[in-house]
């Protein structure tokens, strides 16, 4: 095999055994790696009746074919299984160094059930494998363990590790890499803490890799980098980080305001902007290895109530989340936010929706002071907010903690109130990215994405943007954001080419770059695939179908496709002021176009058949009730 | 060309843009805070077909042909893509990536102006109306 290493590690926390196995070369070709190939693995091997956090429960880590390859935008990896927090299928991507690292010892990725008996973590150093006691680090936060495994296996080492918050149960708890990158969405921190397992240490003792035409990717990589790192997108990230065009949000009414009640609050456009964040508190830009964009940002920032030492900042989704979101326009608060969410091991997205939703439901009185433990919950409040708020959700402290580490949906059946104004879809909670401004088609793709609403399942944010086209294939639309023309098409495009994403681990910003012959260029020189365009879009709808399968027989059907009414209200305020989506008419189309049977939510045999999986569907047929 | 006679007209249309653009409160205050000295070449429509706008430490000059410096930021466009920019009919960020616009430096201060071109584009048309060149406009 040329490209990926063919081997992953199984690991049994219960047993104790570690196997390593060399999976079918088919698989690959057929689910390129990543989300897709973690899919297939879990399609094959999963028990669907389980338990979201049942020992028995499999947790994957799986690189893309290109980590390591001194690419930019390719030393990310997913971690996939049922999420904690949806009750079904979830991925999680995270850049930094895990992935190429993980690749240098010579594994594709690692398979993780049981649970062990005691607080534990896995050493992978070379081909060497070991289950190691992990007592000395359980409750400490991410910055700190992290620190003691580098003190303990080496600087060069890289590890995925969770926070206090994975160990307690939290819903949304996230995994962490070297304190900053997070395989943050769907809650795989809770069930890595469900096995006891603290963290996955990686430390390689070479860099060989076999590609099929080391010399032709040799040439391709050095254009491509080239390409990347001289793109006016890139030099924008790299000025002013994930949040540089927070502005042009603002005034498009893409950036959510209180709980999503209004698109527009002009004075963040200034206030939480990337510009403000370089300005006020950036010491230095950092990144994920090989990457020239380099959008990750190292903060400090000295003032009090928020004042935080030198560390990682804040991405635009924190930004939002701990901002915007919370009626709050401080920034320094955003700061502290990411870093102790970071450290704590909380997804910032799904941890700020939740918090906002409590916010107006305190507001609406359905949720009372005998509900918070006596605590007001005010918009802007930020100093509840970081102070007593979130420490109570770490730990799970309290009734209003407890209610909260379930994410908002689940918070709001439990409450038996305010289910309505939750912004999620499928149980994950929304970006922040408000497509009532952003674009109608993002709407359709939040509706679509298999681990529930996700603005990177997929590249049509940046499509109806106008920052993606793919002539090639003659894909060029000129789509207007507030309008359901053509949105259905293009999100088909679309999601097979978050699939591909997805499952090559590859950064969308700096896939901004890469065209359709670049990706083809790509596939064949590293692992030796000789597809042409068709081929290579048929792997993406494969993939997104394999996942709609694995809903499938968790329950889920047409109706699941959907996004709550506070996400289908009229907008409110500025360039979104009463806009308003028809999902209905989109879903109709696209379900055509991609073949998908509405009812069901499933793909049709012929769709099935068209992407050479129809057994797939036999499958699913033979197995639900 | 679509829209110009000869890269003169064009020249005249948009430094009259600039003129009021620095009347309006609003918008001159908007240009100071880009803090850049920006060409937009419009050359590949002519020869000498460019304007600059010098926003660099509260100064607001503008005026046709070479900069008083190295610029900040280059736009480079034709005159009459310039034309639909300057009206909001063309999408900066879909023509950017379709490599109508090519953009050489800091793009952080067209990221604060971006969200003004809608104000721009209504003076924009009040100057053409008022240069005789109403039949410019795009609707």
């Amino acid at each position: 095999m040329k490209g990926n290493t063919g081997k992953i590690i199984n690991i049994n926390l219960s047993t104790r055994s570690i196997a390593i196995e060399t999976l079918p070369e088919e698989w690959y070709r057929l689910y390129i790696g990543g989300s897709g190939l973690a899919a297939k693995i879990f399609q094959e091997r999963g028990d669907f009746s389980l338990d979201p956090l049942a020992p028995e429960a499999m947790l994957i880590f799986m690189n893309g074919p290109f980590a390591g390859l001194k690419l930019s935008g390719a030393s990310r990896g997913s971690v996939a299984g049922c999420s904690p927090l949806t009750g079904h299928w979830g991925d999680s991507s995270c850049g930094g160094y895990f992935a190429p690292e993980l690749r240098y010892c010579g594994f594709d990725g690692l398979v993780v059930t049981g649970r062990a008996a005691e607080p534990s973590l896995i050493s992978i150093e070379g081909e060497q494998v070991t289950l190691l006691p992990a007592a000395q680090y359980w409750g400490r936060g991410t910055e700190e363990a992290t620190r003691l495994l580098k003190e303990g296996f080496g600087k060069d080492s890289r590890s995925m590790m969770i926070g206090p918050a994975g160990e307690n149960g939290v819903k949304f708890a996230n995994i962490i890499h070297e304190g900053q990158n997070a395989a943050g969405r769907a809650g795989f921190g809770a069930l890595m803490g469900a096995k006891n397992l603290k963290a996955v240490v990686v430390k390689a003792r070479k860099k060989e890799m076999a590609l099929a035409d080391a010399e032709g990717y040799e040439i391709l990589r050095g254009d491509l980098n080239g390409r990347i790192n001289d793109a006016l997108a890139s030099s924008v990230l790299r000025e002013n980080g994930t949040a540089a065009n927070l502005i042009g949000g603002v005034y498009s009414g893409d950036v959510p305001v209180k709980n999503w009640t209004s698109n527009f609050w002009e004075e963040a456009a200034e206030a939480l902007n990337g510009t403000t964040l370089t300005e006020k508190y950036l010491t230095r830009r950092t990144g994920c290895l090989y990457c020239g964009i380099a959008c990750k940002r190292i903060v400090e920032v000295k003032e009090e109530p928020f004042a935080v030492p030198e560390g990682g900042g804040p991405e635009y989704e924190t930004i939002v989340a701990f901002g915007t979101l919370l009626g709050s326009l401080d920034l320094a608060a955003t700061c502290k936010a990411s870093r102790l969410c970071n450290d704590s091991g909380v997804d910032t997205i799904s941890c700020g929706a939740t918090i906002a939703w409590a916010m107006e439901a305190f507001e609406k009185g359905d949720l009372t002071r005998e509900d918070t433990g006596g605590l007001a919950l005010h918009w802007g409040d930020m100093t509840a907010v970081l102070d007593i708020l979130l420490p109570a959700i770490v730990k799970k402290e309290g009734k209003l903690g407890a209610l909260l580490a379930e994410g908002s949906r689940e918070a709001a059946r439990r409450l038996g109130k305010g289910l309505d104004y939750t912004a999620q879809s499928k149980g994950l909670e929304a970006p922040m990215h408000d497509p009532r401004g952003g674009g109608y088609g993002l709407a359709l793709t939040y509706a679509m994405s298999a681990r529930g609403t996700c603005h990177v399942a997929d590249p049509m944010l940046f499509i109806e943007m106008g920052a993606r086209y793919y002539p090639e294939i003659g894909f060029e639309y000129i789509l207007e954001p507030q309008s359901e023309k053509d949105k259905a098409a293009a999100a088909a495009v679309s999601v097979a080419l978050g699939a591909i994403e997805n499952s090559a681990c590859f950064c969308q910003f700096a896939d901004a770059e890469v065209t359709i012959p670049d990706w083809l260029a790509l596939f064949k020189t590293v692992a030796g695939y000789e597809w042409d365009a068709e081929e290579f879009l048929r792997a993406g709808r494969r993939i997104f179908y394999l996942k709609r399968l694995i809903n499938g027989r968790y329950g889920l059907s047409g109706k699941d496709d959907d996004l709550t009414p506070r996400m289908r209200a009229p907008g409110s305020g500025g360039e979104a002021d009463g806009a308003r989506f028809d999902l209905e008419k989109m879903k109709a189309r696209f379900y055509e176009i991609m073949k998908i049977d509405p009812e069901s939510g499933l793909p049709t045999k012929a769709a099935l058949a068209d992407c050479g999986m129809a057994d797939e569907l036999d499958k699913l047929t033979a197995e639900c009730p | 060309m679509l829209y110009w006679k000869d890269s003169q007209e064009a020249v005249t249309a948009i430094t009259g843009l600039f003129a009021g653009v620095a009347n309006d409160p609003e918008l001159g205050e908007s240009m100071k805070k880009v803090n850049q000295l920006i060409l937009f070449d419009y050359s590949e429509s002519g020869p000498g077909c460019a304007i600059w706008v010098d926003t660099r430490n509260g100064k607001y000059e503008f005026g046709a042909g070479d900069p008083p410096g190295a610029p900040d930021l280059i736009m480079s466009l034709s005159a009459d893509d310039a034309h639909l920019s300057w009206l909001n009919k063309l999408n900066p960020v879909m023509a950017i990536t379709r490599k109508k616009i090519r953009v050489k430096g800091s793009a952080t201060g067209l990221l604060k102006l971006a969200p003004k071109l809608k104000k721009v584009a209504v003076i924009y048309e009040q100057v053409l109306k008022e240069l005789g060149m109403e039949d410019k406009i795009v609707k």
